[in-house]
């Protein structure tokens, strides 16, 4: 087979507030990882403009994007992407280790956000040393070490059991709250979008519906009501 | 501050110290083999001048005759010669060999890449003791110097002690006229002159040796102690040279010191040359290593790259981490391969000193060659990482988002086209381009390496129908699974590609060398058989007259007899090369060409036309045989003319023909009895060459003549035989260096499969996972394994048999060219068993344990693996 082009994203415009949470639903294939990649900077659109911060980030070169990601951006990842070789007080200081800042800068923060995801006590372990759950912790701190504008999360309970799962959600809802921080996930588990302030459904590369809520979040069951009216 | 690209460097390998050892395995052999060579070259190069420089002492000159190894200085070239101003001391000397004359009957001949040599004969100087101690470092332990005249000695005290001598005992030495003694009045210590010979030497007035050796009046050599305006002047030092030249006549010469190790540095040089390539060749392998385990580690780390990257590590901040890991690999690689180096140099410097010459300074590491293995270390290992972490760099941040697994590589076309253009461009360069002799073996070095890397380029083409190939047999000893197995291959050309390299090159080397080698002892036996004839040999420490011949002749079984003499004349001013100022010196065979023909023949070179019409111009006279050395030297040809010193001048020879010859690495003529006192005023014989009768048994023969004559005349008979077998013996010695070397060579290329299937290994992890919870057992995934590398030997192996068949031509060309030989390229099949041997039995050894790594994955946890 010869190469097809794939549209992944179409006509998509969509804007987060500072301090929201918001949930990217769809299912596979919808675009969400797309869209996140594109707001993350990641990846770049083929036409449109991603805007963060007041930054648009097709005027910043290679460098200056990966710059604005260190100082920026946090992520979150499906699989943690923890470095093995690092403990994990190391992994979550790594994007100001890139940054060149000194430890003096850091080592409050660094407790801040060990005692936020409950790890203190496990900052010189090896991730190999950590169970999913708390590796996941360890990513968490990680994204917000740097007071990042936003914090971009793929999946960040598919590789946790449920228990674990809950206990990372209300560590972001916590961190949204407390950190006054904006986040984005993706994910196809409706308990884990019940969580957001806005879920936002994706279906073929377009957004087809909004749902926005309080504080308290949205039910489930609503989510899961909208998702099969939309025939997700 | 935390300096990032190092740390994260470091923990990566502490984490990964496998590989981390596996590629500083790579980095230390390389640097050892560089520093190991280095100083066995340097080593063995600084004892033939410290033998030289022991001789000298403060002497910033000789003077010598003209024809050396023939002639003598008269008393009128020591009176210009001490006359002349700026000379502060001219002290005269003869040199002699002799024997104790209690060891006479245990004489016997030694051998050595110098050629041959006497074993244990004595050097005894004729000296003039007060003016030689002006010029030469005598330290005595005891006693006093000789007094001019009196029949006095002094030796060294460990030569002594050997012998059981000391202060007051009697000398009893050979002479011509049978055996004298000489009064041990002194013994030196183990330094200055005591160092000459090996320590097997000795010191009595001048006048008493002339006259205990027939040498009336003659003097070998005068060392001259100059002004120190002159002799710190090099300029100065020059100028006086010529103009002292043009004083002491023309049947003397001014010299150096140091040309008088001229004949063995030359000899020296085909080995060194050998050896030198042979470091390039371990450099080239040992990247191959280090550039495959730097490749195959981002390929572990693709993930927590593209994370690094997606937190915010720039492409420079990714580039930097690799090559910090580079350079402190390189840093500790560099310092344990000298530490290696060292001890593996001691090991070189013991063979050369069994093959070529006693090597001292064991310990020395020469700051050149220390600078040159550092530089290899650090330069090769940032040179073969460069490209992996570039690599590195290009990763996208994406990577670390998504789960999936690594895709069979396509095959870049300019890849393998830039291989096709490399093997074109090795191919042009070894046979179609005349290289000038200074830059000529850079030149080869670097078009193998080019072909070489032309070959490994060409894999990533090659590798897929290769392995199509092999696949039957791989489903025929390892089943279904093999197929599979040996499939994998495919999914990675580039690492496949430096695999099959590494194996390739060992396998090259091993079959390239073993193919010379055997050339090489095919020749020379060829030479033995037929150019030397005979059945026996006789010879002594002394000259032998030239009757002897004919009391050789009656003794019973005794067919013919032939005599050679052999002295070291010089190539005359007109026939050296215009880069050259001295004339080499040259190994002369004088022979009775009716005789030598009835035991034995030349083995002329190609092309010298009617062999009869040759010895016809021969016995004429005023003609000589060269050896293809001397010819390929000169440019020489049969009916050219060679210039030499004589004792009448420089003299021109007709060149009847070219031989071959190995002796004294083949810088060789042969001339008659008749020109030999004709034109050098010599006669005697250095050796008798016997033909035994039919009908009489060898060894029977040599205990007739052992019987009537070793006591009397102090002679050593060896049979053919024994004489081919011990110049063998010297040759398998000498390639045995290279055995050591290209054991190394198979090392690395076995680290490579090993590195090799580990990653694969380790990056199949799902997949094994599924395919055990299909079903699959420990031992079928054993199997797959083994197959692949079984795919990956026979590739290397084709590779390797075909590339080390076209490399043993191009080493054989190259042998011929650099030092004159010509030799032929001959098949033998040992090097492509034990080649093949390697591709398949080593290959499968070196896969066992990540095939046991694969057959020991749990299957849970590898499914879950990412």
């Amino acid at each position: 087979m010869g190469e097809v082009a794939v549209t992944a994203l179409n006509g998509v415009d969509f804007a987060v507030e500072r301090g929201e949470f918001v949930a990217i639903m769809g299912p596979s294939g919808s675009g969400k990882s797309t869209l996140l990649h594109l707001l993350g900077g990641l990846d770049s659109p083929t036409s449109g403009e991603v805007i963060l911060a007041g930054q648009a980030l097709s005027q910043l070169s290679d460098d200056q994007i990966t710059r604005f990601r260190r100082q920026k951006i946090g992520f979150i990842f499906q699989f943690y992407n923890l470095l093995p070789t690092l403990t994990a007080a190391e992994n979550v200081v790594l994007p100001l280790l890139i940054d060149g800042r000194p430890a003096a800068e850091y080592k409050a923060r660094l407790q801040v956000l060990l005692s936020l995801v409950g790890l203190e006590d496990r900052a010189s372990h090896l991730p190999d040393q950590l169970s999913g759950g708390q590796q996941q912790r360890v990513a968490i701190a990680r994204a917000f070490i740097n007071d990042p504008e936003i914090v971009l999360a793929d999946e960040p309970t598919g590789n946790l059991d449920s228990r674990s799962g809950k206990s990372i959600l209300d560590l972001l809802r916590k961190a949204c709250r407390e950190l006054e921080a904006t986040i984005i996930i993706v994910t196809h588990d409706p308990s884990a979008a019940s969580y957001a302030d806005r879920v936002v459904f994706l279906k073929d590369g377009q957004i087809v519906h909004h749902l926005n809520n309080g504080a308290e979040g949205i039910s489930v069951n609503k989510i899961v009501e909208v998702m099969a009216s939309l025939e997700l | 501050m935390i300096y990032i690209p190092f740390f994260l460097a470091q923990r990566n390998m502490r984490t990964r110290w496998g590989r981390t050892l596996l590629t500083l395995l790579g980095i230390v052999l390389g640097v050892a083999v560089v520093l190991a060579i280095q100083m066995t070259n340097q080593s063995t190069l600084d004892s033939i001048r410290q033998v030289f420089d022991q001789a000298t002492g403060q002497a910033s000159l000789v003077v010598v005759p003209a024809n050396r190894g023939a002639d003598k200085l008269e008393e009128e070239a020591l009176f210009r010669a001490e006359k002349f101003e700026g000379v502060l001391a001219a002290a005269p000397s003869v040199r002699v060999q002799t024997l104790l004359a209690s060891e006479a009957k245990s004489w016997q001949i030694a051998f050595s890449m110098n050629g041959i040599a006497a074993g244990n004969v004595l050097v005894l100087y004729g000296v003039d003791p007060d003016l030689d101690a002006q010029v030469r470092v005598y330290k005595l332990s005891a006693g006093r110097m000789p007094l001019a005249g009196e029949y006095e000695a002094i030796l060294p005290e460990k030569f002594a002690a050997e012998k059981k001598l000391s202060l007051g005992d009697e000398l009893d030495i050979l002479t011509p006229s049978g055996s004298d003694h000489l009064e041990i009045v002194g013994l030196l210590t183990d330094e200055g002159v005591a160092l000459l010979n090996d320590g097997v030497v000795a010191f009595a007035p001048l006048q008493v040796v002339q006259d205990l050796f027939g040498m009336g009046s003659g003097i070998d050599e005068i060392s001259l102690r100059l002004e120190s305006a002159i002799s710190e002047d090099p300029a100065a030092l020059a100028s006086f040279k010529n103009r002292l030249n043009e004083r002491v006549g023309r049947d003397a010469e001014v010299i150096y010191p140091a040309a008088r190790g001229q004949l063995v540095s030359q000899m020296m040089a085909t080995y060194q040359l050998g050896l030198s390539f042979f470091s390039i060749i371990a450099v080239f392998v040992g990247a191959f290593l280090i550039y495959n385990t730097f490749s195959m580690t981002i390929v572990e780390r693709t993930r927590e790259i593209g994370m690094l990257r997606a937190v915010g590590m720039s492409r420079w901040g990714v580039i930097r981490m690799v090559l910090a890991e580079a350079v402190m690999l390189s840093s500790v690689g560099s310092l344990l391969g000298i530490a290696t180096g060292i001890v593996l140099a001691r090991g070189l410097m013991q063979l050369v000193s069994e093959v070529i010459i006693p090597v001292e300074n064991l310990a020395r590491v020469p700051a050149q060659g220390l600078a040159q293995s550092l530089g290899v270390g650090v330069g090769v290992t940032l040179g073969a990482a460069l490209i992996p972490a570039v690599q590195a760099a290009r990763i996208s941040p994406l990577e670390a988002l998504r789960v999936r697994t690594r895709s069979i590589e396509r095959v870049q076309a300019a890849v393998w086209l830039s291989g096709i253009a490399l093997l074109i461009i090795g191919r042009v360069s070894l046979y179609h381009i005349a290289w000038p002799a200074e830059i000529r073996f850079s030149a080869g070095s670097t078009s193998i390496l080019l072909t070489l890397l032309g070959a490994t380029l060409t894999v990533a083409l090659a590798s897929g129908w290769l392995e199509r190939l092999t696949r039957p047999l791989a489903a025929a000893i390892y089943r279904r699974e093999g197929a599979l197995g040996s499939a994998n291959v495919r999914r990675s050309v580039s690492r496949t590609a430096l695999t099959v390299a590494s194996l390739m090159v060992a396998l090259t080397m091993i079959i390239s060398i073993n193919s010379l080698a055997y050339s090489f002892k095919e020749d020379m036996t060829a030479w033995i058989v037929n150019a030397l004839g005979g059945d026996l040999y006789v010879r002594s420490p002394i000259t032998m007259r030239d009757s002897f011949a004919r009391l050789l002749a009656s003794v019973d079984g005794v067919q013919f007899v032939t005599p050679t003499r052999i002295m070291l004349v010089r190539a005359g001013q007109r026939s050296l090369p215009n880069d050259q100022s001295v004339g080499d010196t040259i190994v002369l065979n004088a022979i009775d060409p009716a005789t030598f023909r009835q035991i034995g023949d030349m083995e002329f070179a190609a092309g010298q036309g009617d062999t009869q019409a040759n010895w016809r111009r021969l016995e004429e006279g005023n003609a000589i045989f060269i050896s293809n050395v001397v010819a390929d030297r000169y440019q020489l040809d049969q009916g050219d003319t060679l210039y030499l010193h004589t004792r009448r001048g420089e003299k021109g020879f007709y060149i009847a023909g070219v031989v071959m010859d190995f002796t004294g690495q083949g810088l060789v003529v042969y001339s008659t009895y008749i020109d030999l006192q004709r034109w050098f005023g010599e006669s005697g014989a250095d050796r008798f060459t016997i033909k035994a009768a039919q009908g009489y048994s060898i060894a029977a023969v040599a205990e007739e003549i052992k019987a009537r004559y070793q006591q009397r005349r102090n002679i050593n008979v060896q049979t053919t035989e024994e004489f081919k077998d011990s110049i063998l013996n010297l040759m398998e010695q000498s390639f045995r260096l290279f055995d050591v070397l290209n054991l190394i060579g198979v090392i690395i290329g076995a680290l490579g499969v090993i590195n090799t299937l580990t990653m694969n290994v380790m990056e199949r992890q799902r997949e094994i996972g599924g395919l055990r919870s299909l079903g699959m057992t420990r031992r079928q995934v054993l199997r797959m394994v083994l197959a692949e590398a079984q795919a990956l030997g026979i590739m290397g192996g084709i590779y390797g048999l075909g590339f080390g068949y076209a490399i043993a031509h191009v080493m054989i060309l190259g042998t011929n060219m650099m030092v004159g030989y010509d030799l032929e390229f001959l098949f033998t099949a040992q090097p492509y068993l034990v080649g093949a041997l390697i591709a398949l039995v080593v290959v499968q050894i070196a896969a066992i344990y990540p095939a046991r790594q694969a057959a020991r994955i749990n299957i849970v946890k590898a499914i879950k693996y990412e």
